[in-house]
């Protein structure tokens, strides 16, 4: 059964971005989210990044952090399991 | 190719920063001072804390009028010569923003007298009726080049004879709105800039700033020359990765800079990437010479940057001390990154570069007549 954090990034994504040919379940865990199939870039991220601090209330300071936060959907869910309230997390 | 243009004369060249005109700034850079402080990055509405270099007394809201027009006006007393904007005497006005902050302004207060200085158009128009040019005014703007691409057109002209002598006057003057899309992007976050320095997150510093270059033919101390003007046309925010887009600006300047022994005054906001393909290119491109940044003390002046930093230039020149890359530690992105400032008495000129959002790069060699 998928986790319910990292299928909700995936869904997030899709909505945030605008990928209406993509379904969720299909973008993989551990590919890289910017330069990768995806094709997104630091607009996109940007645009991601703004999302996710609404929604989970966290805080990315840098644009290094963003990058590393944005590796790949796994560790995104990783990234935000270590900073957020547990609360905002589904489960 | 790059843009280029034929050898020119800045006939007076100056720059307002929060240390005051170019040899206060000069002075203030030599002794390592910083003028960035922490400050709310949505003004009065507060938000996180970033490194801003506001001038003396200047919030970061937005007035109406703006209150940075004292300070401009001040520096337009010293500029010599008069009747610009009347026929071959062309004014060229450079920024980035303009008074953007200024329809954020509006839209947060209803207050419609924002709008004044809200547009390049209309805030130029008031720039033109408080500083009393003539009509002859263009308005430029081309992101953190912005000051560069002014200085080109202006220079082609004063060179085929369309102008006697013409003024470029670049300006930024930060603002919420501004500060903030810089934050969005988090490359303007809490942490102080370091410009080329290896760390392990980027950090930019803004800053207010405002210049100005008369260009002539025949009058003027310092040469202008291998102008360079080139755009990756890659992507909004990134330059090409291979830093091809560096490289291809400095072709421009190279020919001009042959057989000088130079100094190289780079952009080095203290984002980490570009940092590293600017040193990268410059090493390449000027083997020896030592490359120095100041947005670590000034913090980035957007698009007035360039224009203030040749004001910074001419003086060091003058002066015979070139200021350090001052700000943060750690160890330097290349050999060629000075630190320190050194004696520049047995240096022909300088190169100095800018860059931009969308892979836009603008270089120039300036030397002594």
């Amino acid at each position: 059964m998928a986790d319910p954090l990292t299928a909700r990034l995936k869904q997030l994504i899709v909505e945030t971005l605008h990928l209406e040919d993509i379904a969720p379940a299909s973008i993989p865990d551990d590919e890289p989210l910017i330069g990768g199939g995806l094709s997104l870039d630091s607009i996109d991220a940007l645009e991601l990044v703004v999302r996710l601090e609404k929604e989970f209330g966290i805080k990315i300071e840098s644009s290094e952090e963003a990058r590393r936060a944005l590796a790949s959907v796994a560790a995104l869910a990783a990234y935000i399991r270590e900073r957020c309230d547990p609360a905002k997390v589904p489960f | 190719m790059p843009h280029s243009s034929e050898p020119v004369r800045v006939a007076a060249c100056g720059c307002l920063t929060p240390f005051g005109d170019a040899a206060s700034t000069h002075l203030a850079l030599m002794r390592g001072e910083c003028a960035l402080r922490p400050v709310g990055v949505l003004g009065r509405d507060g938000g996180d804390m970033v490194p801003l270099a506001l001038l003396p007394g200047r919030a970061l809201d937005e007035t109406s009028p703006p209150d940075w027009l004292g300070a401009v006006r001040r520096m337009n007393d010293s500029i010599p010569g008069g009747d610009w904007g009347s026929p071959g005497r062309p004014v060229f006005v450079t920024s980035s923003n303009f008074g953007v902050g200024g329809l954020y302004a509006l839209h947060r207060t209803g207050e419609h007298s924002f709008a004044a200085w809200g547009a390049p158009p209309t805030c130029t128009e008031r720039l033109r009726e408080e500083l009393g040019w003539g009509p002859d005014v263009s308005i430029l703007s081309h992101a953190c080049v912005s000051a560069h691409l002014g200085l080109l057109l202006a220079s082609r002209a004063v060179s085929a004879g369309l102008a006697d002598e013409a003024l470029v006057l670049s300006f930024d003057f930060l603002s919420p709105f501004v500060a903030g899309g810089f934050h969005s992007l988090k490359i303007l976050n809490s942490g102080f800039p370091s410009p080329f320095r290896i760390r392990e997150s980027g950090a930019i510093g803004l800053g207010d700033g405002a210049a100005f270059a008369v260009i002539s033919v025949e009058r003027g101390d310092w040469i202008l020359s291998g102008q360079s003007l080139h755009n990756e046309m890659h992507h909004f925010t990134s330059n090409r990765s291979d830093g091809s887009g560096f490289a291809r600006c400095l072709e421009g300047v190279m020919a001009a800079a042959r057989g000088r022994r130079v100094w190289f005054k780079g952009h080095g906001t203290g984002t980490l990437e570009a940092g590293r393909l600017e040193v990268s290119a410059a090493e390449g491109a000027l083997p020896g010479a030592p490359i120095v940044g100041w947005k670590g003390s000034l913090g980035h002046t957007l698009g007035s940057c360039g224009l203030v930093e040749l004001a910074i230039a001419v003086e060091s020149q003058r002066a015979g001390r070139t200021p350090g890359t001052i700000g943060g530690a750690g160890p330097a992105m290349g050999a060629s990154v000075a630190i320190e400032g050194f004696g520049n008495g047995a240096f022909d000129g300088v190169v100095c570069a800018s860059n931009a959002f969308g892979g836009a790069h603008a270089a120039f060699l300036l030397c002594h007549a």
